[in-house]
C-alpha cells in the first residue's frame, strides 16, 4: 500500500486528532471541538477548516507557497490570543506525531512510517511559515494600534495641539512663578 | 494524547506552560485568581477625573487616587467590603430586576457559548452565566439562607479582594451587548449584571479611564471629547464647507436656534473623527434635501451616554442634558443620529429616569405627515426611522449608481438591534441607496448580531489584543461575505462601531471600509441645484 492512499484513508482521522490537539490548547476546548458551525464557533470552525486544507496540501507535497492561506487563517487567530509564540505555532508540528502514531498502529501500513520524510519536511516548512505569519500578525496588531492612536481622539485631546500646549505652558509658568 | 512528544509540544520551552494551555481545568473556577498584566486590562481612571466627577452634584465617585491593577494593593478604602455589601443591598432593594436575575438563573448554559468574549478567548469566566456567577456567589453568601448555611456547597463565597479583582477583570470583558440575553429562557439581562458590577466597583474607586474621562468631559462640555462649543460649531461648519465643495450645494444649518422644529443630536465622533465625518456629511445633505427646520446644539453635542457604562446616576444626568437642551430651545421633538448606547438609554431607561418628556410633542414628520407613535414618550426619533419614512413616502431623490463603488454588508449594532428593535429600517434604506448589498450569515445578524467587541468604553488601544479577540466572531462573519461576495464596505448605525470596526477590519480584513448608513444616503442623494464633481468614492472622494 502506498503512502498517498494511506493519507487518503486516514485523512479524516488524522485531521480530527490534529484539530482536537490544537484546540486542546484552549481553556474551553470541549466547546471549541464540539460545535461545528463556523459562525457560532469561529476558533473551532476556522481551525478545522484550515488544518483540513493544510493537511491536503502537506500530503500531496504541494508548493509551500500554498500553505500560506490556511496557515494565515489559523495564525491570525492564535497570534492575538494568550499564547506564548511557541505554543501559538506549536500545534502545526503536531501532525507529524499524530500521523506517525496512526500509521504505526495499523499493521498493514506501519512500514509506511519510514517513507514520511518528505511529508515531515513539508510540515517543517509549514511551521517556519507559520512563525513568519505569526510575526506578521503581531506587527499588524501594533500597526492597528498605532493607526488608532494617530487617527483617534488623541489628536484632539492629548496631542500637542496649540490649545494643549498653551495649557501646559501656563501650568509650567505658574509653577515657575510659585517657585520664585 | 497518547504520544508523549505531543505533550511536550504544548508547553512553551522558554516560559513554561502557556497561560491558555490546559485543556482540563485542574482547579475550581473560584480558585483561579485574576492576574493582571499589560494588555489584559484597561488603564485605571486618572485621579483628577474621578475627583472631578465626585465633586459634581448628584454624583458619587469616591476614592480618587493613583493606582494600578498590577499592584497587589489597590488602595481600597479601609471599609471597602462593607461599602460593597451595603451597595449590593441597596441595589437589590432598588432594582427588582437585579433581585430576579440573582435568583432565577438555573444555570442551563444556553448563554454560555453566545458571548463574543468567550468565543474569542475561550476563557470560561467569559461565559455570561459564569460572569454573572461572580456576583451571584457573593449574593448567595450574604443575602440568601441557603448560602449562609451551606456556603460553598450552595455556590456561595465570601467577598474578598481577590473576588473584587475578578469583578474588575470580567466586568470589563463584557460590552453589555446583550446577545446572551436573547438566548436566556428566563430573559436574564446579563448586561445589567455587568452594569451592577461596574456600579459597585465605582463605590470603592475602581474604574477605567477610557470611560470616566469621556464621562467627565460629557458632563463638563457636553461631549465626550471635552471640546468646547466653538470647536464643535467650527467642525460642523467645516463639514458643511466640504459638502459644498463636493456637491456645489450650500448647507443651511444652525446652532442652538430657539424655536426650531427639531433638535438633532448625534455622537460627537460623527463630527470629529473618520469615518464618522462622512456620516455627518450625510445628515447635512439629507436635512438640506428635505428642507428640515432643525438645529444642532453645542451643549447637547453628544449622543453617546458614557454614564451607562458607570452608574445609573451619571447615566440619568447625561441623558437629562439632551432633554434640558430640547426644553430650552423649545423644539417639538428630537432626531437622534446613528448611535449605539444613546438608544439603549433612551428606549430602556430614559422614561423612568427623566421621562416622559411631555414638554415636547409626539414626533410627527412635517415632510411626510407620519406620526412616530413608537417615540410617543421619549419624543426622540432615530435617523434611520426618519429616513426610511422619507423614502417610503417618495420624498428623496436617490441615484443608486452614485454608490457604484460600494459593495456592502450590514452590521446590526447591538443596542439599536437588541435594545430598540431597529432592524428593518436600515435594511430598507440600503435597498434604496445601493444596487447590491448582502447579509452576513443568519446567526450573526439581526437580534443575534455579534458585537464589534469594543463597546461600553472598551475601545481603548492598550487592550487592542483583547478587542481583536472579542471582535473575532463579527470579523469572521464579515470575512465570509468578503470571500464569497467581494464585499468592500461594512455599514452600520453606531459611532462606536464606526471607530472600532475600523480597527477590527484593519487587523482581520484589511481593505474593508466601515461606514454609516447615512453616508450611503448622502452619496446617493440627488440635490436640487447641485454642481456635483466626479465623486468616485462618494463623500470620501478627495477633490
Amino acid at each position: 500500500m502506498k503512502l498517498d492512499e494511506a493519507f487518503r484513508n486516514y485523512r479524516e482521522k488524522i485531521v480530527d486528532r490534529w484539530v482536537e490537539y490544537t484546540l486542546s490548547t484552549y481553556k474551553s476546548s470541549s466547546f471549541f471541538i464540539k460545535e461545528k458551525d463556523k459562525f457560532a464557533n469561529p476558533v473551532g470552525g476556522n481551525t478545522r477548516e484550515a488544518l483540513d486544507a493544510l493537511f491536503g496540501l502537506l500530503a500531496k507535497n504541494a508548493d509551500p507557497q500554498e500553505f500560506v492561506a490556511p496557515l494565515e487563517q489559523i495564525m491570525r487567530i492564535r497570534a492575538i490570543q494568550e499564547f506564548a509564540a511557541s505554543v501559538a505555532v506549536g500545534p502545526i508540528h503536531a501532525v507529524k506525531h499524530i500521523t506517525r502514531e496512526i500509521l504505526s498502529k495499523d499493521k498493514e501500513r506501519c512500514h509506511l512510517v519510514q517513507d514520511l520524510y518528505d511529508f515531515e519536511f513539508a510540515v517543517d516548512l509549514a511551521v517556519l511559515a507559520a512563525f513568519d505569519l505569526y510575526m506578521q500578525c503581531r506587527e499588524r496588531l501594533y500597526q492597528v494600534r498605532i493607526q488608532e492612536i494617530k487617527t483617534g481622539n488623541y489628536i484632539l485631546t492629548d496631542s500637542k495641539c496649540p490649545t494643549n500646549l498653551l495649557k501646559t505652558n501656563i501650568q509650567e509658568s505658574l509653577k515657575t512663578v510659585e517657585n520664585h | 494524547m497518547a504520544v508523549p512528544k505531543l505533550e511536550q509540544l504544548s508547553k512553551s520551552v522558554v516560559q513554561g506552560p502557556s497561560l491558555a494551555t490546559g485543556a482540563v481545568p485542574t482547579k475550581d473556577w473560584m480558585d483561579i485568581p485574576a492576574i493582571f498584566k499589560p494588555g489584559n486590562y484597561a488603564y485605571p481612571a486618572k485621579q483628577e477625573k474621578v475627583a472631578y466627577l465626585n465633586s459634581q452634584k448628584d454624583l458619587h465617585f469616591p476614592n480618587a487616587r493613583e493606582w494600578s491593577p498590577e499592584d497587589d494593593d489597590w488602595k481600597l478604602p479601609e471599609d471597602w467590603k462593607d461599602i460593597i455589601l451595603k451597595g449590593l443591598k441597596e441595589r437589590l432593594d432598588k432594582f427588582r430586576s437585579l433581585k430576579i436575575f440573582m435568583d432565577c438563573c438555573v444555570r442551563c448554559g444556553a448563554c454560555a457559548d453566545k458571548c463574543h468574549f468567550f468565543l474569542g478567548t475561550g476563557d470560561p469566566k467569559n461565559m455570561p452565566v459564569l460572569r454573572a456567577e461572580l456576583l451571584r456567589s457573593v449574593y448567595r453568601n450574604d443575602f440568601t439562607l441557603g448560602g449562609k448555611l451551606l456556603g460553598a456547597m450552595a455556590g456561595a463565597r465570601e467577598m474578598t479582594v481577590g473576588v473584587l479583582k475578578e469583578w474588575f477583570m470580567y466586568s470589563y470583558q463584557c460590552t453589555e451587548c446583550r446577545r446572551c440575553s436573547v438566548f436566556c429562557p428566563y430573559g436574564i439581562d446579563t448586561a445589567e449584571v455587568t452594569m451592577m458590577l461596574r456600579e459597585l466597583l465605582h463605590l470603592v474607586g475602581v474604574g477605567i479611564n477610557w470611560i470616566l474621562e469621556p464621562a467627565s468631559n460629557s458632563n463638563r462640555t457636553g461631549n465626550h471629547m471635552g471640546l468646547q462649543p466653538h470647536t464643535f460649531k467650527d467642525n460642523v461648519d467645516f463639514l458643511a464647507d466640504d459638502v459644498e465643495n463636493l456637491t456645489g450645494v450650500k448647507i443651511n444649518h444652525s446652532f442652538n436656534r430657539k424655536g426650531a422644529e427639531v433638535l438633532f443630536i448625534t455622537p460627537s465622533a460623527d463630527v470629529f473623527a473618520e469615518p464618522g465625518l462622512y456620516t455627518a456629511m450625510g445628515y447635512l445633505l439629507l436635512f438640506e434635501h428635505i428642507g428640515l427646520d432643525y438645529t444642532w446644539s453645542t451643549y447637547a453635542s453628544e449622543g453617546g451616554n458614557f454614564g451607562l457604562f458607570t452608574n445609573n446616576e451619571l447615566m440619568k444626568k447625561l441623558n437629562g442634558k439632551m432633554y434640558a437642551e430640547a426644553k430650552r430651545l423649545g423644539v417639538k421633538y428630537i432626531i437622534g443620529g446613528e448611535c449605539g448606547h444613546m438608544w439603549r438609554v433612551v428606549h430602556q431607561y430614559m422614561d423612568t429616569m427623566n421621562g416622559p418628556a411631555d414638554f415636547m410633542e409626539v414626533p410627527k414628520s412635517s415632510i411626510t405627515g407620519t406620526t412616530f407613535n413608537n417615540a410617543a414618550s421619549t419624543k426622540m426619533v432615530h435617523i434611520s426611522e426618519f429616513t426610511a419614512d422619507l423614502i417610503k413616502n417618495g420624498k428623496l431623490k436617490l441615484d443608486k449608481s452614485r454608490n457604484a463603488h460600494v459593495k456592502a454588508t450590514f452590521h446590526d449594532s447591538c443596542n439599536p438591534a437588541r435594545a430598540m428593535g431597529l432592524i428593518d429600517e436600515p435594511r430598507y434604506i440600503l435597498d434604496h441607496v445601493l444596487d447590491n448589498w448582502v447579509e452576513m450569515p443568519e446567526n450573526t445578524i439581526r437580534e443575534q448580531t455579534f458585537c464589534c467587541g469594543s463597546g461600553t468604553g472598551l475601545n481603548t488601544d492598550e487592550i487592542m489584543e483583547l478587542r481583536m479577540r472579542s471582535g473575532l466572531p463579527r470579523a469572521n462573519a464579515v470575512k465570509h461575505v468578503i470571500d464569497k461576495h467581494d464585499v468592500n464596505t461594512l455599514s452600520c448605525v453606531c459611532a462606536i462601531d464606526r471607530a472600532t470596526l475600523t480597527s477590527l477590519m484593519n487587523y482581520w480584513n484589511p481593505g474593508c471600509n466601515v461606514c454609516g448608513v447615512s453616508e450611503l444616503v448622502g452619496n446617493a442623494l440627488v440635490m436640487d441645484g447641485e454642481n456635483r464633481q466626479e465623486l468616485d468614492e462618494g463623500l470620501r472622494t478627495l477633490v
